[in-house]
């Protein structure tokens, strides 16, 4: 899926995913689409990734980034068709956009009640991204829907166990690097004066 | 039952100067796990906490009379000491809640980690910084930069500060700084028995090679890519840097593999010898061997190794115990079956440039 087609896409590309995937986002779509846009837009989407895969010539890198927008894609028709799943996914959603909120409101008012929401939004987040960057995306892997329109088999799903992971941690590390430090002091980087203190510390090193 | 009482909190002074001599101790050591340590309800810093920096328990934490003399560990107890830090730590000591360590200190500890090869320590710090993928980056491009201008040693320490600097974000339950495993990933090199030559790591063409020994000695294939742009001839002054900082003590093992290729030649050529005079079974053949070398085939592998023969040991555990003494090695070793024993042999294109690069080329021999 390249990243002009994303951009072009109606009213969703406007909206900011922060960090908590947006499967609607992801099929451009609004979040008031009915499952039958859903499908129309998976169908569009896969169509157009197939053909791009097609024509690339795949490294690695590329096996990787395009298993990983596969299996995005599948999970985005899994989780929006269903009415239950859907609902679900996008309460949890806005409840952890509140709940970020809070804790940064807490946070910056000095509250005490700021770590216990820290550690309960730690907490809501991992289990987000698990289940929705991950244990869904995989489960969506094994949905006839899925399979016919990727063709996603058992070697996809072995290779993109592995990317998930990696993929759901770095999103958690997106949204910690954006969050206030919380067990440490805050601190602000002059990157001029590091790279300085990286020059002086290659020659320093030890071989 | 009756509940039990919950036992009073017992306050035990603390000497201030101590305390902020143990952090300083534990930025001059380059060690997070110690200045983590100090902020722990049980440290020893704080006045609530059943220990003390008197016992034998805890006393490591503070300088010796040497380090104390030391400047540069005077520089970082000035810091620890300056007003800001200072009451920052002791606020944080009284509080009866998780600390929240002072960012600036953290970022002196690990630049001094980087600086002491501390790089599990460095990344740690880093981490909790937000800036671990940053300062990696920093350091790879800075080492690329040096390699542009023929820079290869520092370049090469870039690169190994770089990937020192790594993380293993799918580590559970916690990402935690990646760390080099070469035992294991020797193991998982030489997975698979060599059915042809071209199958053994160091019967690969020179390129090829190179990219195999960057992956495993750097131990990232993203790390490893990035050298692909270089000529041939710098990343061979590449692989020359990183096998001496991956093992100082490579011209003792270069000397063994020398010794080792000959012997292996002998063996090959007894095997010639004796499966023309057999009835061409390898049945047995080590035992044979033996007898008409005095010597085992598996000496061969005790000989990379340095070891004494004593009892033989299977293939594997050569290998392993090769892979970390002396990670390099196993770039140019490979498997062989001798009769029903499987050994290590040294196994690479003797006059190659990569083998040249390394200091074990070898005149082919008369065929």
């Amino acid at each position: 899926m390249s990243k002009q087609k994303n951009e072009s896409a109606p009213s969703p590309g406007d909206r900011q995913d922060q960090g908590y995937v947006d499967y609607f986002v992801i099929l451009g779509l609004s979040e008031h689409a009915k499952p039958g846009d859903v499908r129309k837009a998976y169908k569009r989407k896969m169509k157009d990734l197939v053909s791009e895969i097609g024509q690339a010539e795949l490294t690695e890198e590329r096996r990787s980034h395009y298993l990983l927008e596969m299996a995005k894609l599948n999970a985005a028709l899994y989780i929006l068709r269903d009415p239950g799943l859907r609902d679900s996914y996008w309460e949890e959603r806005k409840a952890l956009v509140e709940l970020e909120s809070q804790w940064r409101r807490a946070e910056e008012g000095g509250s005490e009640e700021a770590d216990t929401l820290r550690r309960q939004y730690d907490s809501r987040i991992r289990s987000f991204l698990a289940r929705y960057m991950e244990e869904l995306v995989l489960e969506a892997g094994r949905d006839k829907e899925c399979v016919e329109a990727s063709g996603w088999d058992e070697a996809h799903e072995r290779h993109a166990s592995r990317l998930l992971r990696n993929y759901r941690q770095s999103m958690y590390q997106q949204i910690l690097e954006r969050l206030p430090y919380f067990d440490l002091t805050p601190i602000s980087f002059d990157w001029e004066e590091r790279k300085n203190k990286v020059r002086s510390l290659l020659e320093k090193a030890p071989h | 039952m009756a509940s039990k009482r919950a036992p009073e909190q017992q306050h035990h002074p603390v000497d201030p100067e101590e305390t902020a001599a143990a952090f300083a101790r534990a930025i001059h050591d380059g060690d997070i796990v110690n200045f983590r340590l100090l902020f722990q309800p049980f440290s020893p810093a704080r006045e609530d906490s059943m220990e003390s920096f008197d016992t034998a328990k805890y006393d490591y934490l503070l300088p010796d009379s040497e380090m104390e003399a030391d400047p540069r560990y005077q520089e970082y107890l000035e810091k620890v000491k300056e007003p800001a830090n200072w009451e920052h730590i002791q606020q944080e000591l009284a509080a009866n809640r998780p600390a929240r360590m002072p960012a600036e200190l953290v970022l002196l500890l690990a630049d001094r980690a980087v600086e002491l090869g501390k790089y599990t320590s460095a990344s740690l710090a880093y981490e909790q910084l937000r800036i671990r993928q940053r300062m990696q980056e920093e350091f790879l491009a800075l080492a690329d930069d040096k390699l542009r201008e023929g820079d290869v040693k520092t370049g090469v320490r870039g690169y190994l500060i770089g990937t020192g600097l790594e993380y293993n974000y799918s580590a559970f339950p916690e990402p935690l700084p990646a760390v080099h495993n070469f035992q294991t990933q020797a193991l998982i090199l030489h997975g698979r028995y060599p059915q042809k030559t071209e199958d053994c790591v160091g019967m690969l063409p020179p390129e090829a090679h190179l990219r195999r020994a960057f992956e495993f000695l750097l131990g990232s294939a993203d790390v490893a890519a990035r050298l692909d742009e270089y000529s041939l001839e710098t990343r061979l002054a590449f692989f020359r840097e990183l096998v001496y900082a991956r093992d100082p003590e490579w011209d003792t093992f270069a000397a063994r593999m020398k010794e080792a290729v000959e012997m292996a030649r002998e063996m090959q050529r007894r095997i010639n010898e004796l499966m023309g005079a057999g009835d061409g079974t390898y049945d047995g053949l080590v035992e044979e061997i033996s007898a008409e070398l005095g010597d085992d085939p598996r000496a061969i592998s005790a000989k990379l190794l340095g070891d004494d023969p004593g009892a033989p040991r299977e293939w594997w555990q050569y290998l392993k115990d090769l892979g970390y003494r002396s990670p390099p090695a196993v770039l140019f070793v490979a498997r062989q079956f001798v009769g029903n024993s499987e050994i290590i042999v040294p196994r690479y294109v003797l006059d190659s440039p990569v083998a040249q690069a390394a200091g074990i080329d070898l005149p082919r021999p008369k065929s």
